[in-house]
């Protein structure tokens, strides 16, 4: 098991040419030479005149060349659509009046069944998982649940409540934590391992290997350890430390974070911001100031766990609707208000919210937010918009969901994200009228008793908001808009050309691919691995028990060429594991980029 | 471990699971399977009707154990759970839907036992010794499936 080659070579390769030791279970399929040579630009392009020259004839030449230009008008869907016009390819859509937004986004949007037998096969699957873990469990102790010294107390953990997480979870394991060596930009260097006890412990094999990464929140590209941010940045440690190590109420308030606040809030377009620390923590500890008992939330079903664990200590009674289902919605918002609180004798709420988020990251779908604001104006609510995903990566402009249905940002009471994702930093903001933000001010906990941003991560933020926004007087905002948005564009069709099913809207940078199998997932991650491609899968429970699945996640900085090198091996990985579920028409035509 | 990827999934994926499509082709599936496997067996082949009859009855009565302890006997869920929600007291059957009674998958596994019971029934003949195995078994498996059953314990059996 394992690549003993490894082992003798030692450190000899940093760059992992050849050798592909990975955790035990991967397909002993041996890749062409072309395919183990190093990632950097070069490899790129050889692979592609090697390769796509057979596809080269089906590409347009011009469609790579001669669209892409910073200038050219675009279409208010985000996208440098300009070389589609004469093709009369742009959908009709809802910013620009001519479709509803229930139509547009019925159009956009895709949820496909699984076929029957995938379902039946999966459950067939967890049963023998579980059968063979319950032989498992009864015959063999592992040697890490054995506790020693521990006579005459309680078990620490329950037999049957780490089942899973020892017996199923334990299986495919190395496809998650995995460690990493480099930044996690285009491309990224994995450090290899290996389990020897079938997932128990691992250890590092001392190779690495550089793969495209497609499994990193990094919409606009602006993770790199080299460039203008990460200059400012380091300069910013230097002059200013590393942290505060103090909240914004006592010592750890300064210019810079004020400036911050006011940037943040010039980006959206309302009155004032405010930021924290860590991006979890704004929801889960800002919905407690802002909620209370006799409060209704109705929040969408498949909200993050950060909005579910603020919504549970704010201690406010929560009414789930389907996920993005506006009939849902009305109706839940219709029964809460005309019932008013029941717990109370039928007397009215004192505040009714409705909490979505931009894009959601499991599923991929963008929410429906004309609509959403709609309903608020007319069952007089407030919102509540997580953008954790969406900002910066949506939108013409980069300013999120509010930007991309150009809908005004002052229709949303409270805007929320967070700067990990597009960003390339850390933290989280909220942002809305300055009533509502002074009393975040002092009320909120998150802002009085957890630590301030540290300068060299608000410098990060600055630059690469400033960088967005145009204000450091070059277009790299604007081109990385542009790239994400073609890239999506260009990644979802292909995606459907090969006829595997994804979820979401088709402008979401987000896609989840559905594998449904439980095994299909490790099968898949390990494969990839193999191929120099790495990707997150994501199964039961993180996902209901039918849909597993594997989610990519695009950016801006990946180029054309690492795109198409992508789908191939996703074509033939889905070939050879029978990923191709989906029962839509294919488009035969060959996509454009 | 329901924050696996940075806390996606829902609070308690147990009461869910259940009702996702293909669930109760893959239950039929798994039952005749059993019931095949149990009609193989050699050593009980003196008749074709004795054989199904004791066989179902097995199947049954071994099936009600299985029902018995998957749904109704263990308490809380298969992952750790890190919350102190009130599921870690539920048993299965009582988490399916968050508690709400009579919804299709309560209505498809209360159904389940009966049809299997009136086919064993047919089968055996309406044979006494068989009827009382049987009807024991059923009335074991069914009481707690009522709503009216929904979080009692009786004689403090399985309280904590």
């Amino acid at each position: 098991m394992g690549n003993f080659d490894a082992f003798e070579q030692g450190l000899a390769s940093p760059n992992g040419n050849g050798r592909l030791p990975n955790g035990h279970g991967c397909p002993k399929d041996s890749p062409s030479v072309d395919n183990q040579l190093k990632f950097s630009a070069p490899a790129y392009t050889e692979i592609r005149t090697r390769r796509c020259n057979a596809k080269a004839a089906a590409e347009s030449k011009n469609a790579s060349s001669s669209t892409y230009h910073p200038e050219r008008k675009v279409l208010l869907n985000g996208h440098a659509a300009a070389a589609r016009e004469h093709k009369s390819e742009c959908k009709p859509n809802q910013a620009e009046g001519k479709l509803s937004p229930e139509m547009e986004h019925y159009q956009k949007t895709s949820f496909e069944e699984v076929p029957m037998h995938t379902a039946c096969l999966t459950y067939l699957g967890f049963y023998l998982l579980m059968i063979l873990g319950y032989i498992n469990q009864l015959l063999f102790v592992p040697k890490v649940a054995t506790e020693k010294g521990r006579e005459g107390y309680v078990a620490l953990y329950d037999a049957f409540e780490s089942f899973y997480s020892r017996y199923v979870y334990r299986r495919i394991k190395d496809c998650w934590n995995r460690p990493i060596c480099s930044v996690p930009g285009d491309e990224l260097t994995l450090k290899d391992r290996v389990t020897d006890d079938y997932g128990w412990s691992f250890k590092f094999t001392g190779t690495e290997t550089r793969c495209l990464n497609l499994g990193s929140y990094n919409y606009l590209g602006f993770a790199a350890a080299t460039g203008r941010c990460a200059d400012e940045s380091e300069e910013r440690a230097r002059d200013a430390g590393l942290a505060y190590c103090s909240s914004r109420c006592e010592l750890g308030n300064n210019a810079q974070l004020e400036e911050l606040e006011k940037l943040t809030a010039r980006y959206f377009g309302v009155e004032d911001a405010i930021v924290f620390g860590m991006g979890f923590a704004t929801n889960a500890l800002n919905l407690p100031s802002l909620l209370g008992p006799n409060c209704m939330v109705v929040s969408d079903e498949k909200n993050h766990a950060s909005i579910i664990l603020g919504l549970r200590l704010s201690g406010a009674t929560i009414k789930v609707f389907k996920h993005n289902n506006m009939r849902d919605l009305e109706r839940v918002l219709r029964d809460g208000i005309c019932y008013g609180n029941t717990k109370n004798g039928g007397k009215p709420w004192s505040k009714v919210m409705i909490i979505v988020e931009g894009i959601f990251s499991m599923e991929g779908s963008i929410v429906r937010l004309p609509e959403v604001v709609a309903l608020k104006k007319k069952y007089k609510a407030y919102l509540y918009l997580d953008e954790a995903h969406s900002v910066g990566a949506m939108g013409s402009h980069g300013r999120g969901v509010t930007d991309y249905y150009k809908v005004d940002p002052k229709d949303v009471d409270i805007l929320m994200g967070t700067f990990t994702k597009s960003f390339g930093s850390a933290g989280g903001y909220l942002a809305g009228s300055k009533k509502l933000i002074d009393f975040l001010r002092t009320n909120s906990h998150a802002h009085c008793y957890a630590g301030s941003i540290s300068p060299p991560i608000a410098q990060q933020i600055l630059t690469s908001m400033k960088t967005i926004m145009g204000e450091d007087g070059t277009e790299t905002g604007r081109n990385k808009i542009m790239q994400l948005a073609r890239n999506t564009r260009y990644f979802r069709r292909r995606l459907a050309q090969l006829g595997v099913i994804t979820y979401g809207h088709e402008d979401s940078p987000v896609v989840p691919m559905l594998v449904y199998l439980f095994s299909k997932i490790g099968a898949v991650v390990r494969t990839l691995t193999t191929r120099h491609i790495a990707v997150v899968g994501a199964g039961f429970p993180a996902t209901p028990i039918m849909e597993g699945r594997i989610r990519f996640c695009l950016s801006a900085a990946h180029t054309k060429e690492q795109l198409d090198y992508a789908l191939e091996v996703i074509d033939e990985t889905s070939d050879d594991l029978g990923l191709k579920y989906s029962r839509k028409p294919r488009d035969p035509n060959p996509i454009e980029y | 471990m329901t924050s696996i990827a940075g806390g996606h999934g829902e609070p308690n994926p147990n009461s869910s699971w259940l009702s996702a499509r293909g669930f109760w082709l893959a239950y039929f599936l798994g039952l005749l399977s059993i019931h095949l496997i149990l009609l193989s067996v050699p050593f009980v082949s003196i008749s074709w009707a004795w054989t199904a009859t004791n066989l179902i009855h097995n199947a049954r009565s071994l099936f009600a154990q299985a029902h018995l302890y998957f749904l109704h006997i263990i308490k809380g869920a298969p992952w750790l759970s890190i919350e102190n929600d009130p599921s870690r007291r539920w048993t299965h059957w009582e988490q399916i839907d968050d508690g709400i009674q009579m919804t299709t998958t309560r209505k498809f596994l209360t159904a389940v036992p009966i049809v299997l019971f009136l086919l064993t029934c047919l089968y055996t003949r309406n044979s006494t010794e068989h009827f009382i195995a049987n009807f024991v078994s059923l009335v074991v498996v069914t009481l707690p499936k009522l709503p009216q059953f929904h979080g009692v314990r009786l004689f403090n059996i399985n309280k904590y």
